[in-house]
C-alpha cells in the first residue's frame, strides 16, 4: 500500500528486453579476474619493489585503491550514461569525436594487444611451464624455454589460447571463467593457510632442501639468495612510513597491475535507475578492493613466512638476472605458490598446486583478444575499417578476418620478440598505451555533462553531484590526474624501464597508423558520399 | 533514392522527434520506423494529500508542486520511451492490486501516444516530400495498427500491405520467433515461414525488394542478445551472447535474395552483414538515452544497387 511520501513505482508490461538486470557477483567476477592478483600482480609488481628500496608497498597499495576508486566510479558511470555503447571507443566517440577515439582506441584494444601477446606468454612461462619443468627436473626443458625458441612457442601457445578463446565466444568462456575463479580461488586460499601456519624457519629448511633437490645448489640457498641481493636490508621491514615519498614510487609499478578492474560491465538491461548505476559500481568496487585485500594479506604472510627480506631479495635477484645485473641462487623466477609448496616435499603436489593455480592465468588470459574484436566491428559498423573484417563465419559464427588482424601480427610480434634482442626494448611501452586510452576516456568523462548535455541530463547520473559539480567530471578528473601521474613517471623516470626512446617512437607509430588509417578512410569514404563526421552529429529535437 | 532507417523508438518522445528531422537532416527521401513504437512502462505520478504529486524516475524520488514541475518530470519520463500517468492514490493503489487496471490503462497511454506521435508527424512532414514510414513489430499491441492504417502522412505495411518506394517493393513483417516475454506479435518459425512467404508474394524481382522484417536473421551477428536466466536475469553478466533471431528469416533472405534487408529487435546487436548478395542491416536501438540510432542508405534505382550505407548514432 503506498504511504504518502513514499516513491510510486513504475508499471512495466510485457515486452523484449525488460531483463531482472546482472548479479553483484558476476560485474565483480570480471573486474576480479581482470586485475589478476596472481598473473599481473605477483609478476609485474609485488616481483620488483626491491627496486624502490625506500617505499613502502602497504602505503602504495592504499594509495593506489583510492585512486583507482575515481576510475571505478568513472567507468561506471559512463557505463549508466550510455549502457550499450561497448567501451572506450564509443564514449570517445561521442565526446571527443571520432577521430580521436578511433586513435585511441584502436591503439589501446587492438594493436596493443598485438604486444601484449609475449607479456602473456612470459607470464605463462614462469608461472606454469617453468615451475613445471623444474618440479620434474627436465632440465632440457626448462633450458628450452628459457631459449629464443622455447619463448616463441609459449608465445605461440598463447596466441593459440586466445584464438580458440575468441572462436569459443565469451558465453563459452565466461564459464571457463568462473570454474578458473573458484579453482584459482581455492588455490590461493591452500596457500594462504600454509603461509599463515607455516613457519618462517620451516619454509627457510624446505626451501634449502627442495633448491637442492631440483637445482642442485649446494648449502643455504636461502641465505645465498639474500646475500646474490645485496645485503640484508633490499627493501624496508613492512610498515606505513613513509606514506608518500619513496612509497610513491611504487605505485606506478602497481598500475602496470590493478589499471583494469573496469574491464568487462558495460551492458546491462533496459529500464534502468540509479540502482543500476550503484550495482554495476559496486561490482567493479568489490573486485578493485578484494584485490587489494588479497594483496596486503599476502604481503603480510610473505613477510611472516618466506621472510620480507628473502621474499625481495629473491624476486630482485630474478630480475638482475633478466637484465643482466647480476645473479640469483635458483634459475627460475621464485614464484610464491610454489615456494610454499615447497614445505610439503611432494614434487606431485607442488605440480598439482602450480597447475591449479594455472586457473587464474587460464582465468585471465583468454580476454587478450576479445576486446579487440567488439572494436573492430565498432570500426567497421562506422565504415572506417572495411565491412568485409566484421564477417562472421556462417557455420560456426567465428569472427575470422577479426581473428586474423589480430592473430597474425601478433604472432609476427612473437617471432620478433622472442628471436630479436632490440625488439623486446621497442614494445616496453606497450603497457602505456591502453593507460593513455583511459586517459582519453577519463576526459570524455570530464567533458560529457557540457559536450553531450542531453545525453547526460536523461542518465541516472545527472542527480549524483560534488559541491554542485557534476560526479563523473569530478571522479574524471581525479582519474585523469591520477593517469597523468603516472604516464608521467613511467615516460621520465628511468625507474620504470619503460622510458625507453626507441619504444616511445615505435609506439608512437602505433599512433601514427591508426591516425593514417582513419584520414585514409575518411578521404575514401568521401568519395562514396559518406561522411564519418556524420556518425555522431546529433539530429536537431524541434 | 536515399532510406533512413530506424527501428526500436519503444516510445521515446526524443527519438519520435529526433526522427521527424532526420529526413531535413542527412537529406533522405523515405524515413522508416521499423516496428516496436510503443513504450514498455508507465510512470505513476501520485497526488497525495495537500495537493503535492509525488513520482520516481530511474529511482529518484520527487515531489512535485506546480504544474510546470509536472510537465517537466512528464517531458523527462517521455524522453525516455516511457509513460507519465497521473493518478490519485486510490488509482495507484487499484493498479497496483489489479493487472487488468494496468493493462487497460497501458492501451489508452499507447494509443494516445500512437496518435499524438501521428499528428506529429503531420504537423512536421506534410508538403515535404519527405515520406514518412511506420510498421508495427512484437511489442506493438494490435490496436495500433488502425490507427496507423488510418493516418494520412504516416504510411504503414505488413505482410499483406508492401509500400511502393520509387520502383522498389518493401515487404514488412513485424512478428518475431518466440521470445522470453510472449509478447504480442510472436510466433512459431514454421508460421513465421508461412508469414514470409506471404509477403514475398508481393515482391516481384529480388533486385527491386527491400524487405523490412523486424526479426534480425539468425546467426547473423545482427542478432546476438545477452543470454538469459530463466528468471530473465543475465548469464555471466551479460557479456554471454548468444543468436537469437529467425531461421526462417535467414531462409527467406538467403533463398530470394533481396537488395536489402533492415531489421531491428535485438537493440544491443547493432550491424551489417552480408548473406549472400544482400546487405541485412541492423542500426539498433539506445532509445532511453535520447540517441537515435539508424541506418542511411543510398539506392541507385537505375542500377538496383545500394550505393552506400552508414550507421549513425543522431
Amino acid at each position: 500500500m503506498a504511504v504518502a511520501g513514499e516513491a510510486p513505482t513504475l508499471f512495466l508490461r510485457k515486452a523484449t528486453g525488460l531483463v531482472k538486470g546482472w548479479s553483484k557477483f558476476d560485474a565483480f567476477l570480471y573486474s576480479f579476474m581482470s586485475i589478476n592478483f596472481v598473473t599481473l600482480g605477483l609478476f609485474f609488481s609485488l616481483s620488483v619493489l626491491g627496486f624502490v628500496p625506500t617505499g613502502q608497498i602497504l602505503s602504495a597499495l592504499l594509495i593506489t585503491g583510492v585512486f583507482m576508486t575515481f576510475l571505478v566510479i568513472t567507468y561506471a558511470g559512463l557505463i549508466s550514461v550510455m549502457p550499450r555503447a561497448g567501451g572506450d571507443y564509443v564514449w570517445q566517440s561521442r565526446v571527443l569525436g571520432g577521430g580521436i577515439a578511433f586513435v585511441l582506441a584502436i591503439t589501446g584494444w587492438w594493436f596493443i594487444l598485438w604486444y601484449w601477446a609475449p607479456v602473456y606468454a612470459n607470464i605463462l612461462n614462469v608461472e606454469v611451464f617453468q615451475p613445471l619443468a623444474a618440479l620434474f627436473k627436465l632440465n632440457g626443458v626448462t633450458d628450452f624455454l628459457a631459449s629464443d625458441n622455447g619463448l616463441f612457442v609459449v608465445c605461440l601457445i598463447t596466441v593459440a589460447l586466445a584464438g580458440v578463446v575468441v572462436s569459443l565466444g565469451m558465453e563459452t568462456y565466461a564459464k571457463i571463467q568462473k570454474y578458473c575463479f573458484y579453482l584459482g580461488i581455492a588455490a590461493l586460499g591452500l596457500v594462504f593457510l600454509v603461509m599463515l601456519f607455516g613457519s618462517r624457519s620451516g619454509f627457510q629448511s624446505a626451501f634449502n632442501q627442495e633448491s637442492a633437490k631440483l637445482f642442485g645448489t649446494t648449502g643455504d640457498t636461502y641465505a645465498k639468495t639474500l646475500e646474490l641481493a645485496g645485503g640484508n636490508k633490499v627493501v624496508p621491514d613492512l610498515g606505513f612510513s613513509p606514506f608518500f615519498g619513496g612509497s610513491l614510487l611504487l605505485i606506478p609499478f602497481l598500475a602496470f597491475w590493478i589499471l583494469y578492474p573496469n574491464w568487462g560491465a558495460t551492458l546491462y538491461g533496459e529500464v534502468r535507475g540509479a540502482s543500476d548505476f550503484r550495482r554495476v559500481m559496486s561490482g567493479m568496487m568489490w573486485g578493485l578492493w578484494v584485490t587489494v585485500v588479497i594483496a596486503v594479506v599476502f604481503v603480510l604472510l610473505a613477510a611472516k613466512f618466506f621472510g620480507w627480506q628473502f621474499f625481495n631479495a629473491a624476486n630482485l635477484a630474478y630480475w638482475n638476472v633478466v637484465y643482466g645485473t647480476g645473479q640469483a641462487a635458483i634459475p627460475i623466477w621464485p614464484y610464491p605458490p610454489l615456494l610454499a609448496s615447497f614445505v610439503f616435499h611432494n614434487t606431485l603436489l607442488s605440480a598439482i598446486i602450480v597447475l591449479v593455480f594455472g586457473a587464474w592465468f587460464l582465468g585471465w588470459a583468454g580476454t587478450l583478444f576479445l576486446s579487440s574484436t567488439r572494436v573492430i566491428f565498432a570500426a567497421a559498423f562506422d565504415r572506417i575499417l572495411p565491412e568485409r573484417v566484421a564477417d562472421v563465419s556462417e557455420r560456426r559464427h567465428v569472427p575470422v578476418w577479426a581473428l586474423l588482424l589480430m592473430l597474425v601480427p601478433a604472432v609476427v610480434v612473437s617471432a620478433l620478440y622472442a628471436y630479436t634482442t632490440n625488439f623486446r626494448t621497442y614494445i616496453l611501452d606497450a603497457v602505456l598505451v591502453i593507460a593513455v586510452t583511459f586517459f582519453g576516456t577519463s576526459i570524455a568523462a570530464i567533458l560529457l555533462p557540457w559536450r553531450r548535455k542531453r545525453l547526460y541530463e536523461s542518465s541516472p547520473l545527472a542527480r549524483y553531484k560534488v559541491a554542485g559539480i557534476p560526479l563523473i567530471s569530478v571522479a574524471g578528473t581525479i582519474t585523469a590526474l591520477f593517469l597523468g601521474w603516472n604516464l608521467w613517471k613511467w615516460f621520465a623516470d628511468s625507474l620504470y624501464a619503460v622510458n625507453n626512446k626507441t619504444s616511445l617512437v615505435f609506439m608512437g607509430a602505433m599512433y601514427a597508423l591508426a591516425l593514417v588509417i582513419y584520414l585514409v578512410a575518411k578521404v575514401y569514404r568521401r568519395r562514396q558520399g559518406i561522411d564519418l563526421n556524420a556518425i555522431h552529429k546529433e539530429i536537431p529535437v524541434e | 533514392m536515399r532510406l533512413f532507417f530506424v527501428t526500436d523508438l519503444h516510445g521515446s518522445e526524443i527519438c519520435w522527434r529526433k526522427f521527424l528531422n532526420a529526413g531535413a537532416f542527412f537529406k533522405a527521401d523515405v524515413v522508416i520506423l521499423g516496428g516496436d513504437i510503443t513504450g514498455k512502462a508507465m510512470v505513476p505520478i501520485v497526488q497525495r494529500a495537500g495537493g503535492t504529486w509525488d513520482a520516481a524516475l530511474q529511482d529518484h524520488h520527487e515531489t512535485l508542486e506546480t504544474e510546470a514541475e509536472i510537465e517537466r518530470f512528464g517531458k523527462r519520463v517521455m524522453n525516455r520511451g516511457y509513460y507519465p500517468i497521473r493518478v490519485s492514490e486510490e488509482e495507484y493503489r487499484a493498479m497496483q492490486a489489479d493487472e487488468d487496471l494496468v493493462d487497460k490503462r497501458f492501451k489508452e497511454v499507447m494509443l494516445e501516444g500512437t496518435e499524438r506521435w501521428i499528428a506529429m508527424a503531420e504537423d512536421k512532414l506534410a508538403g515535404t516530400g519527405i515520406r514518412v514510414v511506420a510498421c508495427p513489430a512484437n511489442d506493438d499491441v494490435f490496436e495500433i495498427d488502425d490507427l496507423l492504417a488510418g493516418a494520412r502522412i504516416v504510411e504503414t505495411g505488413d505482410e499483406d500491405h508492401p509500400i511502393e518506394l520509387d520502383g522498389f517493393t518493401m515487404v514488412s513483417m513485424g512478428w518475431t520467433n518466440p521470445t522470453p516475454w510472449h509478447t504480442f506479435r510472436e510466433a512459431a518459425e514454421p508460421e513465421l515461414a508461412e508469414r514470409i512467404e506471404r509477403a514475398l508474394a508481393h515482391a516481384r524481382d529480388p533486385s527491386t525488394t527491400i524487405l523490412n522484417f523486424h526479426a534480425p536473421p539468425h546467426g547473423s551477428k545482427l542478432d546476438n542478445a545477452p543470454a538469459l536466466n530463466p528468471d530473465l536475469s543475465y548469464v555471466s553478466g551479460g557479456q554471454a551472447l548468444r543468436p537469437v533471431g529467425s531461421t526462417s528469416v535467414r531462409e527467406a533472405i538467403e533463398r530470394f535474395q533481396p537488395l536489402l534487408s533492415l531489421h531491428g529487435h535485438i537493440h544491443e546487436s547493432k550491424g551489417s552483414a552480408r548473406i549472400g548478395a544482400t546487405l541485412a542491416l541492423n542500426p539498433g536501438s539506445s532509445y532511453e538515452e535520447g540517441v537515435l540510432q539508424a541506418a542511411i542508405v543510398s539506392i541507385d534505382p537505375k542500377k538496383r544497387k545500394v550505393k552506400t550505407y552508414q550507421l549513425v548514432n543522431g
